[in-house]
């Protein structure tokens, strides 16, 4: 059996997967200013109604990273970078702490060092950093993934007096220096409160005689396992979206090109799959005010949602959202909202409908409408601008750069098959939206527990990307910090080979043994001859292996 | 503080195109560029935008060039993405969502001439020429200066524009005495329509940043002042860079970034360059930078040595010689011996390095005292035995209109070659007649 635990903005759900059929369910209020609580409650509820030593497998996905850096509850880093030559320093250095220390030093795109690093500058900044009392860092390089060798020294230096050190090429192995520094940055800042919070998760999960591995939610619809956690704690950011659309996979087939909306009370979050899989953001995700290289669903969220007031400006402008103003009239709100223009509508009988009448008409009698044109409106303004922002995000997304000519000439467009629509006012908007979007629309059952389910079924996902320069005999895996020499016939398909196998070997060693050579999907792989000093038909190689996500034995619920 | 300006880039690197496995135009030559641009996250800067270049039609292809015998038999997809990304260009900033674009593409163009029958020069499609007739068709006719900063002569589009007073073309490269194409001089200033609206300069092997920088401030600016363009296009080779296998030039990352924001162009194409490491990461980067108004100032080569590419004095002085005589042949071109309203012909042989063709062209151009004069010419290669080309320019006067309709019936009774290309640039209107067999190419909207 699985347990899925979604601790949301407002309630924190769980529910129990036992072959493929969802057998409890609980709800509690989430306290954000105490997780643990919220956890243990909902725990404490699902778990009162079914025995617990059948269960095999527990996920979280949980809102603490992501609290943390909005309200910036953060441990002072110290930061040492070294950029070297390129962009100024600062279009990279901002938002990063009171301690960022630009050191000397320089590796090129090859990997190449081209200026050593300034050990005494590095050893002031250690020192410095030792005078403020930081005891955690994070150490980056430009071109560390082709060249971790002055991060290591950094580390190295730094390692007496840190209790954790964030490494960049440790988090990824794409090159984008300014997201690997922002995202080490934030990795070491939240270290400490995600290490606690995870102590107090084992002391609870220990409390209610849990006896299963526990996974974390990401924000790329995968897990990672919680040791790994621990050392990762910037992989947990955003995991609630991501949950959300993992639960519609489970509750839907979904095969085809599609457009999935959740609407809730205050937004709309939008995604968009291909081939029934949801497109993750092309570097990683944008969030405390930098980009990260954190891999994440593409989700797009506009202020639209069932409490969304509706309102007209003096110059006779009709508008819904973006604030949220209710509970709606029907339930003893004070502002009419879309919910209350469907009651009008008679698309729904939520609460005193009599309260949705006298609320819009109120605002349609100022404006000179009747009511009914009133509501009307509303309801085709809300779901046009959910359509219109639909249609902008799938536009950016076919038009996203490709660097072939084959790509470019005859690259597939995703053009959207069918809608799914969840969250509170779906089945009430459906079919309106079928009508607007035009096209076939389906709303899963369930879906009031669709994060939970989504986080129960989530399986782990994990990224690696390898680079090889046979003129120089190195081949890399930097986020696995593998390092070593290869011949110079090292070929594409070589690549390919250890991509996969060093994938899997972590991952083994790592609490998955189950993971086989098939589980790895090669999503890149590019060889390029390189004619220059080095050799004649040297070969620069880039792979890049994945983990994709995916269901637990593709379970499906119905 | 400088003034940031939002640039769109349109990165093309031709992943899947070479002209040959070892030829300095292949897959890789943009790679580290990439690189270089995706670690300094230059594209998640606020004022920067990736952009997906077009596909260029073959109506772009043949609203520019004669293309013999057609348009598809010279260029393949690859042409058409890399003139489809100096359109997009085009677009962004006609179109005002940006302020300034860069079409960093694939393959280069600049050798491509207004006859077109093969490669020359690793170039089919001129970009440029394709990007500014893309614009006068959908935008107006407007004043536009090209400014070729590429270390090899631009002479594809020299040929293009030579009979148009409405485009400058100015050309900074290194003396076709030492290096392929081998022309582009100083008395190459246009034809009798449009003299002095062809500008070139040969520089002297081994000129360094400050001689580029100087031709810009002391011969550029001024003739860009007097000819008040309403957009500057640069042709953006990086083959001037010190460290470029096939030239001879000392020009730095730091040059060409200020030399950009010098010239401020308000679109830039790649052309050139071939030190694929060592100088296009950090030129590109540099280049897109000064566009976007940012900070470039710690944009370097690893191996930058200042000293080491410092031009002699004798460079300086003969810089400085050549940009006065320059600017006298702007202001005060030396006539030609013609005869208004009468046609000037020019016989010329053009030799397509890459594919070995040789063709013989003979070009009429009606001097004329209104427009920029209907154009008819005649080209015979060892492919295609005789073809011949009638323009009637986008800002033709009746008469030179009328004209070009009698070449037309003229070519239809008596042409007896293999190909014949007419082009009404002022009421679009284009045709291709295949061994007498009339083939209309319709009319193109936008």
């Amino acid at each position: 059996m699985l347990l899925g635990i979604d601790v949301g903005g407002t309630h924190t759900d769980a529910v129990i997967i036992d072959r493929g059929e969802v057998t409890a369910t609980a709800k509690v209020e989430t306290d954000q200013s105490n997780l643990i609580a919220s956890i243990d409650a909902v725990l404490e509820k699902i778990l009162s109604s079914k025995p617990n030593q059948s269960i095999s497998k527990i996920n979280l996905s949980t809102t603490l990273t992501t609290n943390s850096i909005v309200e910036k509850k953060l441990e002072e880093v110290g930061v040492l970078a070294v950029s070297g030559p390129g962009l100024a320093p600062s279009s990279f250095s901002n938002d990063l702490g009171q301690h960022f220390h630009l050191i000397e030093g320089s590796i090129d795109h090859r990997g190449s060092r081209q200026q050593a690093l300034n050990e005494a500058a590095a050893q002031d900044a250690v020192t410095d950093c030792k005078h403020n009392k930081l005891k955690v860092f994070a150490v980056v390089s430009k071109f560390s993934p082709r060249n971790p060798e002055i991060e290591q020294t950094l580390a190295e230096l730094v390692s007496d007096q840190s209790d954790f050190t964030t490494i960049g090429h440790r988090i990824s192995g794409r090159l984008n220096f300014p997201r690997r520094l922002a995202t080490a940055y934030y990795n070491a800042a939240v270290w400490r409160r995600y290490n606690l919070f995870a102590d107090a998760i084992t002391q609870s999960i220990k409390k209610h005689k849990l006896d299963a591995p526990l996974n974390i939610l990401k924000a790329d619809g995968g897990t990672i396992d919680f040791d790994n956690s621990r050392k990762n704690p910037i992989q947990t950011i955003l995991s609630g979206p991501a949950a959300s659309v993992m639960g519609i996979i489970a509750l839907s087939s979904i095969t085809e090109d599609a457009i999935i909306l959740d609407i809730g009370g205050t937004t709309t979050d939008i995604a968009i799959f291909a081939d029934g899989a949801p497109l993750l953001e092309k570097e990683g995700v944008s969030f405390g005010g930098r980009a990260t290289s954190v891999r994440a669903i593409d989700t797009h969220s506009i202020g639209i949602g069932g409490d969304s007031a509706i309102t007209i400006s003096p110059e006779g402008k009709l508008m819904v959202g973006p604030q949220r103003q209710g509970p709606p009239m029907a339930l003893d709100g004070h502002k009419p909202t879309l919910i209350d223009a469907c009651n009008v509508k008679g698309l729904c009988r939520l609460g005193n409908c009599d309260n949705s009448f006298a609320g819009l008409q109120e605002l349609a009698e100022k404006n000179h409408l009747t009511v009914v044109e009133l509501a009307d409106n509303a309801i085709d303004l809300a779901l046009t601008t959910i359509r219109d922002e639909a249609d902008k995000l799938l536009e950016t997304i076919n038009q996203r750069p490709v660097y072939t000519v084959e790509e470019v000439v005859h690259g597939e467009k995703i053009n959207p098959q069918k809608l799914y629509v969840m969250g509170g006012p779906a089945a009430i908007l459906a079919p309106l939206l079928s009508k607007i979007f035009d096209l076939e629309t389906e709303v899963p059952d369930n879906y009031a527990v669709a994060n939970a389910i989504g986080a129960a079924l989530t399986k782990m996902t994990m990224e690696v990307e390898l680079f090889a320069d046979t003129g120089k005999k190195t081949m890399l895996i930097p986020n696995l910090d593998i390092r070593r020499k290869v011949s110079s016939s090292y070929s594409l398909n070589d690549a390919r080979k250890d991509g996969i196998s060093e994938l899997v070997k972590y991952l083994r060693e790592n609490g998955h043994p189950e993971i086989a050579d098939q589980n790895i999907s090669v999503v890149e792989a590019e060889a390029f001859n390189m004619v220059d000093d080095y050799a004649v038909g040297s070969k620069t190689i880039r792979v890049s292996c994945q983990i994709r996500p995916g269901l637990e034995e593709e379970i499906k619920i119905k | 503080m400088k003034t940031t300006r939002n640039l769109g880039v349109i990165f093309f690197p031709a992943y899947d195109w070479a002209i040959s496995p070892t030829h300095p135009e292949r897959e890789e030559r943009l790679l580290y560029t990439q690189d270089q641009l995706r670690e300094e996250g230059v594209f998640d800067l606020p004022n920067i935008t990736e952009y997906k270049p077009e596909i260029a039609t073959y109506a772009d292809m043949e609203r520019t060039h004669f293309c013999f015998p057609g348009p598809q038999e010279v260029s393949t997809e690859s042409h058409l993405v890399a003139a489809g990304g100096a359109i997009k260009a085009a677009r962004l900033v006609m179109e005002k969502q940006v302020d300034r674009a860069f079409a960093l593409v694939r393959p280069p163009g600049h050798h491509a001439m207004k006859v077109v029958h093969g490669n020359r020069g690793f170039c089919n499609i001129n970009n440029e020429a394709v990007l500014i007739e893309f614009i006068r068709e959908h935008y107006g006719n407007k004043k536009i200066a090209i400014v070729d900063t590429d270390c090899h002569h631009g002479d594809g589009t020299q040929d293009i524009y030579w009979h148009d007073p409405n485009i400058l073309f100015i050309s900074l490269h290194q003396d076709g005495r030492t290096l392929y194409p081998g022309t582009g001089f100083s008395d190459e200033l246009g034809g009798p329509t449009a003299r002095g609206r062809t500008i070139n300069i040969p520089l002297p092997p081994n000129t360094y940043d400050e001689g580029f920088l100087y031709v810009i401030d002391n011969l550029v600016q001024p003739i860009l002042d007097d000819f008040k363009p309403d957009l500057i296009i640069n042709s953006a080779g990086q083959d001037n860079h010190y460290g470029d296998p096939i030239t001879n030039m000392n020009s730095s990352a730091q040059g060409y970034a200020r030399l950009n924001e010098k010239l401020n162009p308000d679109i830039a194409v790649l052309e050139g360059g071939y030190s694929i490491q060592g100088a296009l990461p950090y030129v590109n980067l540099g280049i897109v930078l000064a566009m976007a108004g940012l900070d470039y100032s710690q944009v370097r080569e690893p191996d930058y040595n200042p000293e080491s590419l410092r031009q002699s004095l004798e460079i300086t002085n003969y810089i400085d010689k050549l940009c006065g005589l320059t600017l006298k042949n702007y202001f005060q071109p030396p006539p030609l011996k013609v005869k208004p309203n009468q046609y000037d012909v020019r016989a010329k042989t053009v030799y397509y390095d890459t594919d070995g063709i040789n063709d013989q062209q003979i070009e009429q151009i009606m001097v004329c005292t209104n427009c920029s004069g209907v154009r008819h010419l005649t080209s015979k290669t060892q492919r295609n035995s005789s073809c011949m080309g009638i323009e009637i320019p986008i800002d033709a006067c009746k008469r030179c209109r009328d004209e070009g309709y009698r070449l037309l019936e003229e070519g239809r009774r008596n042409f007896k070659g293999t190909t014949l290309k007419f082009v009404n640039r002022l009421e679009q209107e284009y045709l291709t007649i295949n061994e007498f067999e009339l083939t209309p190419m319709g009319r193109y909207y936008f």
